[in-house]
């Protein structure tokens, strides 16, 4: 299969030969190796890059991807990082327009009447920058004589890629892991691995986020070996009982082997002073091309896993063989929770669920979104140390280990899907739905709901998540439908959550569980409060936090006290997002934002609403919001 | 003439300013500016300009959404630009003359148990309205300060409402007994009260430079200078003044700034250098508002209206 520059414009192609998506677990070959830092298995791509810029596909050195390609005229680039940091590409901030407004005309394929497939608007723009990247590596000794897979956690927007000349595959969703086999491909030593990234796609009308506008590699990139047994997915679901002093756990898996090769599933709980409190084993069954298993274990005496205190245990799947030989082992922390909507309220583990929240874009004003682990750790100190206990990972999913951090530190997640198309429904500030994308276009549907299962299998396994949410502003339709109907019947216990039905109350049954919505004055959550509510009612964005703010909280607070089925709500946002930058008068360093690169039209400083500065100091207003939250935690 | 008597206040009636002296202090009242020219204590002066009353603090972006700057942005100017139409002396009780030539009949140095000067200013708004600011000198040197507002129907709401002070220098620090950390009428409940220090004067680096460093419910202040102005003084020891509720609490913020000065920049690299200190001793504050940045106006409990009078004190040592 060779490469299609069409695909740019087609919404019913967002992903050429990438693999499933999957549980967000680590595999060992053994114990040893799972006490080493460094993964034997896992190789890092992170560092220095060739790479070259063009302002559009016709501009792009075609056949950089070839083994022979002359590279020499190619520059430096740090991956992962944003090309327009790297001084490429003007950098912009934009909250619900999109790049294109003033510029070009466009209405998203198949939106209205009007509007065909649109073939051409991406492909053959004049303005929209290509980033050629090439990467030459060895394989590490270790990785050699086994499968290899490749993971780029995070490529805006839209990236084809090659290995050692051959096409490999394509990828959109800019916030969920892209995989890719290269096994056909790989060798020990003198790989050209070559990806092809480009500003904008149709995924630039679901991605419409109020944010700085980036493209290029900016989450870490890994090339992964794969035993011979190896567990592709495990869906691990503890639940605590009613008694909230015993629980069960079940543990789908699902493992590719060798054909006729018969492997044995083993699973081991143990506390966290590493005590044993329940085992399994089954032998796997072939299903599919695959195999299979369920495993369903009572344990008889676990403790909660709540905010207060998030009580993780160890859990592993060993995968054996015909002798009892390990051949793989999965490691991952589990806790026990008990999620419950009894008469339109919320309980976890059987107390009303009250969200003292805020969303949080991943934010750095060194790099942009791609942000260190130091900056993930100081965010949710942060959090603990201001009675935060939920986070919306606004308005896409983040970098895998702040699930993890959460599990540890009891922050409940709303995970939210990679999905905004604001500017295709609100114009001027007023609603305005008539080239409204995905809407419930026929084409449109395919792109969004493998949005959501991306979301989902990425991150299912994380017992911080209570809620799933759908997106952020991408008004309602049959395709936001989809989504929801995905989640559901995964039956995972968890919500779901979308903003939006208020927009248009013939979805209200069938895209949320909660009657969420976002900067409802107090008087206007008590008026559905007080009429016959259908749902529990939360605020997945309230106290717009832009600059010198957050006067008034108590008034939200006390509606805690005064309805039983308000749930709280979740600050906007967590950090300024600015970026740092050298005055062209001064030379100091100074805080800039969007305007100030000559970038227009912009939203200018409408991308400051944090409740901590751009360098994560606390913001004046943080003292009002540790007090508060402390109260209703 | 030295001083000699510390139960009466040394009063000097010249022909543009009204002297007030005591041992450690010497204030100076101004005809011709229209205000309190001079403050100086131990022989330190604390005042740069005449204190003004104030009605405008830097918008906050939640003010410029709910277009706040549109309905009230004429405070701007009467906040700019005062008339100061009338300057009363009121000497133990008695109203003065204290122009020329009446001024001749007081023969030379006046002593006197309590000194009070009253000026009346004149807003530019439209329609206008006058703001009386009455001092009350005591033979200690306390300095009460009377702040009194008249209501006018018509006039849209206030941002603020109090008198900005200028200092010469930039301080060092302040120290003050009241909230902790910065609050607002609608934003102190997370509060602790206290003795506070803050040494670092600059603004609240929000991403567009706005009102910020108010501190509300504060029993007393005291502010820590040791620069001057004044090229023959040698001494650069920290001097101190106090500034003390009188009946009730008062609000403040102590920048480098004013506010028109913050208003003007959409960066903080465009404020020109900290050299001076801008105290301002409010009366009245508006809060800042929190539920959205587009329209949502502060809590009705918690925004000011210019119809009503507004009164308050307090007391500078």
């Amino acid at each position: 299969m060779n490469a299609d520059m069409k695909w740019l414009d087609n919404p019913e192609v967002f992903r050429v030969n990438q693999l499933d998506a999957h549980s967000d677990h680590c595999y060992y070959m053994d114990y040893t190796d799972m006490e080493k830092s460094d993964n034997p298995l896992t190789q890092s791509l992170n560092g220095q890059w060739e790479f070259a810029f063009s302002k559009n596909v016709m501009d792009r050195p075609e056949n950089f991807y070839e083994e022979n390609f002359d590279a020499s005229s190619f520059d430096k680039i740090m991956v992962p990082g944003h090309i327009e940091l790297a001084g490429y590409d003007k950098i912009r901030y934009i909250n619900t327009m999109y790049q294109w407004e003033g510029k070009e005309y466009h209405r998203g394929a198949y939106s209205m009447g009007s509007t065909g497939d649109e073939a051409g608007m991406f492909s053959e723009a004049e303005y929209n920058p290509v980033g050629s990247y090439i990467k030459r590596f060895d394989l590490s000794e270790q990785m050699r004589k086994k499968k290899i897979r490749i993971c780029f956690e995070g490529v805006e927007e839209a990236m084809y890629l090659w290995l050692n000349g051959q096409f490999v595959g394509y990828a959109e969703d800019s916030f969920t892991p892209s995989e890719f086999d290269l096994t056909p491909f790989i060798r020990e030593k003198g790989n050209v691995l070559a990806v092809q990234v480009h500003k904008m796609s149709t995924a630039a009308f679901l991605e419409d986020q109020d944010f700085f506008r980036f493209f290029g590699i900016f989450r870490n990139v890994t090339l992964k070996a794969v035993p011979e047994v190896h567990l592709e997915d495990v869906w691990f679901q503890p639940t605590l009982n009613k008694d909230n002093a015993s629980g069960r756990v079940s543990v789908k898996i699902k493992v590719t082997a060798p054909e006729g090769k018969k492997v044995a599933a083993h699973f081991v709980l143990k506390d966290r002073e590493n005590n044993q409190v329940a085992e399994d084993n089954i032998t796997l069954e072939e299903k599919d091309g695959s195999l299979v298993g369920v495993m369903d274990t009572e344990v008889g005496s676990v403790k909660a896993w709540d905010n207060h205190c998030p009580y993780l245990y160890h859990a592993y799947v060993e995968l054996r063989g015909e002798d009892g030989e390990i051949l793989e082992i999965i490691p991952y922390d589990i806790g026990f929770r008990r999620l419950e909507m009894i008469d339109k309220v919320i309980y976890l583990n059987g107390k009303r669920l009250v969200i003292t929240g805020v969303n949080r874009h991943e934010w750095s004003a060194k790099t942009g979104r791609s942000i260190s682990m130091d900056e993930m750790t100081a965010d949710i100190d942060c959090m603990i140390r201001n009675n935060i206990n939920a986070v919306r990972t606004c308005h896409y999913p983040d970098q895998i280990p702040w699930y993890y951090l959460c599990d540890k530190a009891g922050i409940y997640v709303m995970a939210e899907t990679n999905m905004e198309s604001h500017g295709t429904f609100q114009k001027l500030g007023t609603i305005e739905p008539s080239c409204s994308i995905p809407c419930s276009i026929p084409q449109w549907r395919a792109a969004v709901v493998d949005r959501a299962r991306s979301n989902f299998e990425t991150f299912k396994n994380h017992t911080a998540i209570l809620f799933w949410s759908l997106g952020n502003e991408s008004y309602a339709g049959d395709d936001i439908e989809a989504m929801n109907t995905y989640f559901k019947e995964k039956q995972d216990g968890r919500f779901v959550h979308y903003e939006s039905s208020f927009y248009d109350r013939n979805y209200e049954e069938t895209i949320s569980d909660v009657e969420s919505r976002m900067y409802a004055k107090p008087y206007e959550v008590e008026e559905y409060l007080n009429n016959n509510p259908k749902k529990p009612y939360l605020l997945c964005e309230y106290m717009h936090d832009m600059g010198n703010s957050m006067g008034g909280l108590g008034t939200y607070m006390k509606l805690i006290d005064k309805y039983e089925m308000y749930h709280g709500g979740f600050i906007w946002d967590f950090i300024d997002q600015a970026l740092l930058v050298k005055d062209e008068v001064t030379g100091k360093e100074v805080l800039r934002y969007g305007g100030d690169f000559d970038d227009k039209p912009s939203d200018y400083e409408f991308s400051g609403n944090g409740i901590v500065f751009a360098d994560r100091k606390e913001k004046p207003a943080m003292q009002e919001v540790r007090y508060y939250y402390g109260l209703y935690r | 003439m030295a001083y000699t008597d510390k139960n009466k206040l040394r009063v000097v009636y010249g022909d543009y300013t009204l002297g007030v002296h005591g041992e450690g202090f010497d204030y100076i009242f101004s005809y011709s500016q229209g205000g309190l020219e001079s403050v100086v204590k131990n022989g330190y002066e604390w005042l740069y300009r005449c204190p003004r009353p104030t009605f405008w603090r830097a918008l906050t972006d939640n003010d410029r959404g709910s277009r706040f700057h549109i309905k009230s942005g004429s405070w701007l100017a009467s906040d700019m630009f005062i008339d100061c139409k009338k300057t009363e002396v009121i000497m133990d009780g008695e109203l003065q003359k204290q122009y020329a030539p009446d001024n001749n009949s007081y023969g030379g140095d006046v002593a006197a148990g309590e000194i009070i000067v009253k000026y009346t200013y004149e807003t530019v708004s439209n329609p206008a309205t006058t703001v009386i600011v009455s001092y009350t000198i005591d033979v200690t040197g306390n300095i009460k300060v009377d702040v009194d507002y008249t209501g006018v129907k018509g006039l849209p709401e206030l941002p603020v409402f109090g008198m900005r002070f200028i200092m010469p220098t930039l301080a060092d620090k302040y120290m003050y007994k009241g909230l902790s950390g910065e609050t607002y009428p609608d934003r102190k409940a997370g509060a602790e009260k206290g003795i506070y220090e803050v040494s670092d004067l600059s603004l609240t680096p929000y991403l567009v430079p706005q009102e910020c460093g108010m501190r509300m419910d504060t029993e007393w202040l005291e502010i820590t200078r040791h620069t001057s102005l004044n090229n023959s003084r040698t001494d650069s020891s920290p001097q101190t003044l106090r500034i003390e509720k009188n009946d009730k609490t008062f609000a403040f913020s102590c920048l480098p700034y004013t506010a028109s000065e913050v208003e003007n920049a959409t960066h903080h690299e465009e404020l020109p250098p900290a050299r001076r200190t801008v105290l301002c001793v409010y009366g009245a504050v508006r809060g800042v508002g929190g539920i959205d940045s587009w329209g949502s106006d502060v809590e009705d409990d918690y925004r000011i209206s210019a119809e009503k009078d507004i009164h308050y004190s307090f007391i500078i040592r």
